[in-house]
């Protein structure tokens, strides 16, 4: 069958909200349906952990910078940079559901082909609530999980007082104190602290006091480690789930700067907010900054969605003009494809069918629009026409900074080229204006 | 009106069960406020009878995040937590995008909303929203008799 037949999807709209009463015959022959569409959907999980598709050969490996076809891909790019050169500072950004983690994973695995390596990949959710993350946390974080790496070796010995220490710092502590040991905070002597400006702005802040402490805490538990000459390097994912940019940049301005100098190389996930920062402090502070943009326009990218889903195994459950029209309506956003897919089988699941029909990938599409459409006002509205009919979108207007940040617009690159789509599922929902 | 595609408590667990309760999913449940209460307990009977588990209720009013967090840790098997949020609750759904992760990893989660609130989630939680496995409109199960309180 031709790979670029006809879209079913073209066809009029229709949701298919056919609600089936329930008898004992249908329920008898779904039991036996589940055991084909279960392995199906497992598969699409979209928020399933990435470390676990990735063990069970799920993830299919872009062949190629997203931005540049002539460019490695980016998992390689980060590992050969990181190799070469120790101690470099990277950041990796893109919307929801680009694959950041999944890129993140390949990192590691690239980069623990060496003996030495020492990849430590932590997700900051993990351990506390972002909001609640001071500046030093992420510094803390490294140094207990370097502790952590080592114990496992057995070569922990030499560092479990700054250990203990560090651990001291990063969590409550509650202990009973004489108040006569208190003393106060000042020497004695009456007075205020005077700032002056001078003439001079230092580019970035001075590391606070305790970032200090807890980089020398940290650096004490790397050292064995950094006396052998290891590859050590820090994957931190989830901060860009911090949806205030200026949170991100004091991360960057006193943990990672505090790590500047010292062959501990860091990777970490930056939100998507700051590529378009007028600032430029993404491009300004790391070292390389790559960018995963929705895979949407070139037939390439199309060939690597339909590997995802082909890998899969969806062609057991769809034809392939069914398969197409889920990857145009993913609009190339990796968790979108995945979903689509997933509420075409539900659909299908729930009509009693044992394949996957047009009018099931229809009803997923008008599904994942109206999610992308929930929730907008008139002006985000008015935003989305302009762009889908004038081709009109500014990333220093904050409306449309949040469109984009939230995936109803998606950013491509074609031929090096930047661009902005409406994503096609809304796209295909959004309302005419009156 | 709501565009979602209507479902039932039969429907959702039958879906639960065809991805297995070990599998990370998350689930809008959009209801009228007035139909909440059948719809809570019509899912616990599904889950019941379908799965033979039990299904952990929460409300989202007063709700510690510790609370949600201890209820959705994977210790003690699988489970299917149902949080009902029956009023705006900006903060608690403010932690929920932002450890969108933890929450679903230990198997499915089902937030229970009127339109207006899962719209309102909707616009403010990006990270949650992109998690979404679907977003459905719920009735009570028409072919269960009730019994007349």
């Amino acid at each position: 069958m031709n790979p670029v037949a006809a879209d079913p999807c073209e066809i009029s709209y229709t949701n298919l909200q056919v609600q089936k009463e329930p008898d004992q015959t249908s329920t008898a022959v779904a039991f036996d349906r589940r055991k084909v569409y279960r392995p199906f959907l497992e598969s699409l999980n979209s928020i399933a952990p990435a470390r676990e598709l990735l063990a069970r050969g799920l993830i299919i490996p872009r062949d190629h910078d997203p931005r540049d076809l002539h460019e490695p891909p980016i998992h390689e790019a980060l590992a050969h940079s990181a190799e070469l050169n120790r101690g470099t500072q990277m950041a990796l950004v893109g919307g929801i559901g680009s694959g950041k983690t999944t890129e993140i994973l390949l990192t590691q695995q690239v980069l623990d082909r060496h003996a030495d390596a020492v990849s430590v990949c932590v997700d900051m959710a993990d351990y506390t609530d972002l909001n609640e993350l001071n500046p030093g946390a992420i510094l803390a974080t490294v140094g207990m999980r370097l502790y952590s790496w080592l114990k496992k070796k057995g070569d922990d010995a030499e560092v479990v007082t700054p250990y203990r220490l560090l651990r001291k710092l990063a969590f409550p502590q509650k202990q009973f104190v004489h108040p006569d040991s208190l003393e106060p905070d000042y020497d004695g002597e009456e007075g205020v602290w005077v700032e002056t400006r001078g003439l001079m702005r230092p580019r970035f802040p001075d590391l606070r006091k305790e970032v200090k402490e807890v980089k020398e805490l940290a650096l004490a538990i790397a050292s064995p480690l950094l006396e052998k000459d290891a590859q050590i390097t820090f994957l931190i994912d989830g901060l860009d789930r911090l949806i205030n940019a200026e949170r991100f940049r004091e991360f960057a301005e006193q943990d990672l700067r505090a790590l500047r100098g010292t062959k501990i190389t860091v990777i970490v996930v930056a939100p998507l907010l700051l590529l378009y920062d007028k600032s430029r402090f993404l491009q300004d502070y790391f070292d390389l900054v790559k960018h995963i943009p929705a895979a949407a326009a070139g037939p390439r990218d199309s060939a690597f969605l339909r590997r995802i889903l082909e890998r899969r195994h969806a062609l057991d459950l769809m034809n392939r003009p069914e398969l197409n029209s889920i990857v145009k309506y993913s609009g190339g956003v990796i968790r979108d494809l995945l979903t689509l897919a997933s509420s075409a089988a539900a659909y299908a699941y729930r009509d009693d069918e044992d394949k996957i029909g047009p009018r099931h990938v229809r009803a997923a599409i008008g599904q994942l629009g109206n999610r992308y459409l929930a929730g907008l006002g008139t002006v985000h509205r008015r935003r989305l026409r302009r762009l889908a009919e004038d081709h009109e979108f500014r990333t220093e207007d904050p409306v449309s900074l949040e469109l984009l940040v939230n995936r109803q617009v998606l950013e491509c690159f074609d031929h090096t080229r930047e661009s902005f789509v409406v994503h096609p599922a809304l796209a295909k929902v959004l309302p005419k204006p009156e | 009106m709501s565009e979602f595609s209507k479902t039932t408590a039969f429907e959702v667990v039958r879906r639960l069960a065809s991805m297995g309760l070990t599998s990370p999913s998350l689930y809008i449940l959009v209801c009228d406020r007035g139909e909440m209460e059948t719809v809570e307990a019509d899912l616990s009977a599904e889950m019941d009878v379908q799965l033979g588990s039990d299904l952990r209720l929460l409300e989202a009013s007063n709700l510690r995040v510790e609370q949600l967090f201890e209820a959705t840790l994977p210790n003690g098997g699988p489970r299917v937590v149902l949080l009902t949020m029956r009023q705006w609750e900006r903060k608690l759904v403010d932690w929920l995008d932002r450890n969108i992760v933890l929450v679903t990893d230990a198997g499915p989660f089902l937030l229970l909303a009127e339109l207006e609130i899962a719209e309102r989630v909707l616009s403010v939680a990006p990270n949650l929203r992109n998690r979404l496995a679907d977003i459905l409109s719920i009735r009570p199960d028409p072919w269960v008799r009730r019994v007349p309180v």
